[in-house]
C-alpha cells in the first residue's frame, strides 16, 4: 500500500489544476443530454411521428451500422437511447482519454512525475490520483443525465440504466486509457492509440449490429448499446463493461508497478541523420510540425462526410417523420438532404475551426515551449516565421473542407449510384471557409496582442458552438446569432450561394490576420 | 577597433519589475568577452534585447552599430547563438534540426559539420525528444559552430556537458577566435570564462559591477587590500559578490 502513499494528495492537486476545465466538461456533456431531452420531446411528440422515425429507421443497415440496433425506437425513450448513447459515449470517453493522459503519461514526459515520486509521493499515487477524479468526473455526469432525463419526464430506471451505460463506456476508456498511457512512451502517441481504440469499437459494433451482432459483444461501445434502457433494460448487460473497468484498472496498476518511470515499452525509433530538402524551407519546416495534424483531420472529417453521404439516401425518410424536423430544414429551397447537408456542413465546419484555432496558434505552443528563441536568432522574419504558420493553417482549413465536402458527394454518390451533386457539395464544404478563416484570424489576433490571450480563442469557438446549438433548438436574439461567423454562411446547397457576406468574413479575416501580425511584430518574445 | 556590441544605460521593465537598470557591456570585434553574474541578474536579458527578440525599455543597445530591433533579421545573418536552455522539436532527429537551422542561415558547411559532430559525438539519428540536456546543448552547438558567424553570442553554452565535450567546446571557441571572430560568452563555469575569455563584465542587478581584463579586475581587488596575483576570476567573482 505504499505504493499508493500521497494520493489524496495528488487528488486534490489535479483537482486544483483542473478547478475550470473538469467542471466544463461535467458540464458540457450533462448539456449535451439536455439538448437531447428537450429536442426528442419536441420532435416526437406524438406516437405516430414515433411510428414514422421507427418504419424510416428500423432495419436500415447504414443507420444501424451509425448508432446501433434500432428494436427501440418504438418508445420516445428508446429513440433517445438509440441516438445518444453513440455520441454521448464518444464524447464521455474522449474526455476520459484527455483526462487520464494530461494527468499521467503528459506529466511523466515533462519529468514533473519524477519530481513527485521522489518527494515522498507513491509510485501508484499519479496513475491512482488521474483514474480517480476522471471516474468521479464521469460518475457526476451521469448524475446529471439522470435527472436531465427525469425533468424531462423519461421514466426513472430505465433511465439510471442509460446513465450508467454511459458510465460504463466511460470507465472502460479511463482503465484502457490508464494501460496505453504505461505503454507509450509520449502523451500524444498515447491519445492516438486511444482514439483508434475507440474507433475500433465503433467499427466492431457497426460490423456485429448489421450481421448477426457477435462482434458486437467484443466492443466496449456494444456493450453501451447492449442494455437497451427503455426497451428490453437488460441490467445484466453491464456486467461486461464493469469487469473490464476493473480487468482494465488492474492491469496499469499492475503494468505501473513494474515499470521503470520516464520509460514505455514504445520507444521512439531513430530517423535520418539528415534533412530532407523539403525541412531546409522555414514554410517546409513548418508543414513538418503541422503535417500529423492536418493529415489526421483530413482523413477524419473526409470520412466522417462520406458516412454522412452514405446515409444521405435514407436520411429523407427520418426527417419526414418528424414535423418539427421537417419545419426545421423546410426552409428555403423543398429540399430536406440538402438542407440537411447544410446544417450538417456547418456543424463540421465549427469542429473544424478547432482545427484552424489550433493551427494558426502553432506560433503560440512554440512560444510557451520555449523553441522560438533559436529560430528567430536565425535571420528568419518575426513576421515570415508566424504568417508561414498562418497561412498553412488557412490553406489546410480550406483543403479539410473541401475534403468534407467531396466525402460526402461520394458517399452520396454510392449510395444513388448518382454522383452528379459531388461538385455542389465540394463546393458546399468550402463555402464553410471564410468563417473558419475568420475564427482563426481572430487566434492570431489576440497572439500578437499576447502570448497569455492566445488561449482566448478557444472560449470563443466555445460561444460560437452554444450559440449555433442554441439558436438550432431555442430562441436567442439575432444581434447574438449575428456574432457568429457561421451564422452568416448561406445554407447550401439548400439555397443558392450568396457571395457577399462570404466576401465580407474573408476580408475581415485579412484585417484581423494582418493586425495580428503587425502587433506580433511589436511585441516582446514570451 | 570597432565594437561589435556596445551596450549604454540598458533598461528593460517587466511589467513592474526592472529587470537592466541602466547596464553597459562593450565587446570588441575579435574579442572573447565573458559576461558574468548570478542567476537572475540580467545575462540573459540583455542577450535577448541583443538578438532583437526583445526590446528594450530605455538606453541604448547596438550591434555592429545597429539597432538589433529595428534590424533584427540582417544582423541575424552576422551572428549565430546558443540558449542555456535549448529545447527542441521531438519528432526531429539532431540531424534534421542541424540542417533545419544551418537553412536558415543558407546552409551550413559539410565538412565543418561532420567535423563537429565527430568531435562532440552527437548521434544524429536520434529523435530529439530522446536526446538529454547535454545531447540537446550539442545539437545547438553543432548548428551554430558549423555557421560562419562573425558574432558568436553563448548563454551558458556547456550546461549538462560533460567535462570531455567541454573541452572540446574550448577547442572550437579558440578556433573561430583564432579565425577572428567574436564571442560573448556568458556562463557560470568560471575556470571556463577564465581561459577563454581576454576582458570580462561583471553585473549585478541589472547593473554592470565591474568590467576590464583579468589584470584590471585583479588592479580592483588589490586595491581593496587583496592580494592581486594568486586571485582567479572565481576568487574575484566571489569577492564582488560577498563585499
Amino acid at each position: 500500500m505504499a505504493d499508493f502513499a500521497g494520493t489524496v494528495d495528488a487528488i486534490r492537486f489535479a483537482l486544483k489544476r483542473d478547478r475550470l476545465i473538469l467542471p466544463i466538461c461535467v458540464a458540457g456533456l450533462i448539456g449535451w443530454m439536455a439538448i437531447y431531452v428537450v429536442s426528442y420531446n419536441d420532435l416526437y411528440g406524438t406516437q405516430a411521428e414515433l411510428n414514422a422515425l421507427y418504419k424510416s429507421v428500423a432495419g436500415n443497415p447504414a443507420l444501424v451500422a451509425m448508432s446501433g440496433p434500432t428494436g427501440g425506437l418504438r418508445s420516445l425513450g428508446g429513440a433517445l437511447s438509440w441516438d445518444s448513447t453513440p455520441t454521448l459515449s464518444i464524447i464521455g470517453g474522449v474526455f476520459a482519454m484527455f483526462s487520464v493522459i494530461r494527468h499521467t503519461r503528459a506529466e511523466e514526459e515533462d519529468g514533473r512525475t519524477e519530481l513527485l515520486l521522489t518527494s515522498g509521493s507513491g509510485r501508484l499515487a499519479p496513475l491512482a490520483a488521474a483514474v480517480t477524479i476522471t471516474s468521479f468526473a464521469l460518475a457526476l455526469a451521469s448524475i446529471g443525465y439522470v435527472v436531465a432525463l427525469s425533468i424531462g419526464g423519461f421514466e426513472f430506471g430505465p433511465s439510471i440504466l442509460l446513465s450508467l451505460s454511459l458510465l460504463g463506456f466511460g470507465l472502460v476508456i479511463t482503465g484502457t486509457t490508464a494501460i496505453v498511457a504505461q505503454v507509450t512512451g509520449k502523451a500524444r502517441t498515447a491519445r492516438g492509440l486511444v482514439g483508434i481504440v475507440i474507433g475500433v469499437a465503433w467499427l466492431l459494433r457497426a460490423i456485429g449490429d448489421t450481421g448477426d451482432g457477435t462482434l458486437s459483444w467484443f466492443s466496449p461501445l456494444g456493450w453501451a448499446q447492449q442494455t437497451r434502457p427503455f426497451w428490453e433494460n437488460r441490467w445484466w448487460a453491464l456486467l461486461p463493461p464493469l469487469a473490464a473497468t476493473g480487468i482494465t484498472f488492474g492491469l496499469a496498476f499492475w503494468q505501473l508497478a513494474r515499470r521503470d518511470i520516464g520509460s514505455g515499452l514504445i520507444q521512439p525509433r531513430p530517423g535520418p541523420p539528415a534533412a530532407s530538402p523539403s525541412l531546409l524551407h522555414p514554410l517546409g519546416f513548418s508543414l513538418r510540425l503541422q503535417r500529423g495534424t492536418i493529415i489526421g483531420w483530413s482523413s477524419m472529417l473526409f470520412l466522417y462526410g462520406f458516412a454522412i453521404g452514405v446515409m444521405g439516401n435514407n436520411i429523407e425518410d427520418i426527417l419526414k417523420s418528424s414535423t418539427a424536423f421537417t419545419e426545421a430544414f423546410a426552409s428555403a429551397s423543398g429540399d430536406l438532404v440538402d438542407s440537411y447537408f447544410a446544417s450538417i456542413l456547418t456543424v463540421i465546419a465549427i469542429m473544424a475551426a478547432g482545427f484552424t484555432i489550433s493551427s494558426a496558434l502553432r506560433p503560440h505552443s512554440e512560444e510557451s515551449r520555449n523553441r522560438v528563441a533559436m529560430l528567430l536568432a536565425a535571420p528568419l522574419g518575426k513576421v515570415r516565421w508566424v504568417a508561414g504558420h498562418v497561412l498553412i493553417a488557412y490553406v489546410a482549413s480550406a483543403m479539410v473542407m473541401a475534403l468534407t465536402g467531396l466525402g460526402l458527394g461520394l458517399g452520396l454518390g454510392i449510395a444513388t449510384g448518382d454522383f452528379g451533386e459531388t461538385g455542389t457539395l465540394l463546393g458546399s464544404g468550402f463555402a464553410q471557409v471564410p468563417a473558419m478563416w475568420l475564427t482563426g484570424s481572430i487566434a492570431v489576433l489576440l497572439f500578437g496582442i499576447s502570448s497569455r490571450l492566445s488561449s482566448l480563442a478557444w472560449a470563443i469557438l466555445a460561444a460560437f458552438v452554444v450559440i449555433w446549438t442554441v439558436a438550432s433548438f431555442g430562441e436567442l436574439p439575432q444581434w447574438i446569432v449575428d456574432l457568429s461567423p457561421f451564422s452568416h454562411v448561406p445554407a447550401v446547397p439548400a439555397v443558392s450561394l450568396e457571395v457577399k457576406p462570404l466576401l465580407v468574413m474573408t476580408l475581415l479575416a485579412a484585417a484581423f490576420t494582418a493586425a495580428g501580425l503587425a502587433l506580433w511584430c511589436r511585441r516582446d518574445l514570451l | 577597433m570597432s565594437a561589435a556590441i556596445e551596450v549604454e544605460g540598458l533598461v528593460k521593465n517587466f511589467g513592474s519589475t526592472r529587470a537592466l537598470d541602466g547596464l553597459g557591456l562593450r565587446v570588441e570585434a575579435g574579442q572573447v568577452h565573458g559576461f558574468l553574474g548570478p542567476n537572475g541578474s540580467g545575462k540573459s536579458t540583455t542577450i535577448r534585447i541583443l538578438l532583437g527578440l526583445i526590446r528594450a525599455s530605455g538606453g541604448s543597445a547596438r550591434l555592429f552599430g545597429e539597432d538589433p530591433w529595428k534590424n533584427a533579421v540582417s544582423l541575424h545573418r552576422r551572428l549565430a547563438y546558443v540558449p542555456g536552455d535549448v529545447n527542441l522539436w521531438p519528432n526531429l532527429t539532431g540531424g534534421e534540426t542541424i540542417d533545419m537551422l544551418g537553412s536558415l542561415r543558407g546552409g551550413l558547411d559539410p565538412k565543418r559539420r561532420k567535423d563537429l559532430v565527430e568531435r562532440f559525438e552527437l548521434d544524429l539519428t536520434k529523435k530529439a525528444s530522446t536526446y538529454s540536456k547535454g545531447n540537446r546543448q550539442k545539437v545547438a552547438l553543432v548548428a551554430a559552430l558549423a555557421t560562419d558567424a562573425e558574432l558568436f553570442i553563448f548563454d551558458e553554452p556547456t550546461s549538462g556537458l560533460d567535462p570531455l565535450k567541454e573541452e572540446v567546446f574550448h577547442e572550437c571557441v579558440r578556433e573561430i577566435t583564432g579565425e577572428g571572430h567574436t564571442v560573448l560568452l556568458s556562463s557560470h563555469i568560471l575556470g571556463q570564462v577564465q581561459d577563454l575569455a581576454t576582458m570580462f563584465t561583471i553585473i549585478r542587478a541589472g547593473k554592470t559591477v565591474e568590467t576590464g581584463t583579468l589584470e584590471e579586475l585583479r588592479q580592483i581587488a588589490a586595491s581593496a587590500g587583496r592580494d592581486p596575483e594568486s586571485l582567479s576570476l572565481e576568487d574575484l567573482f566571489l569577492g564582488i559578490y560577498s563585499s
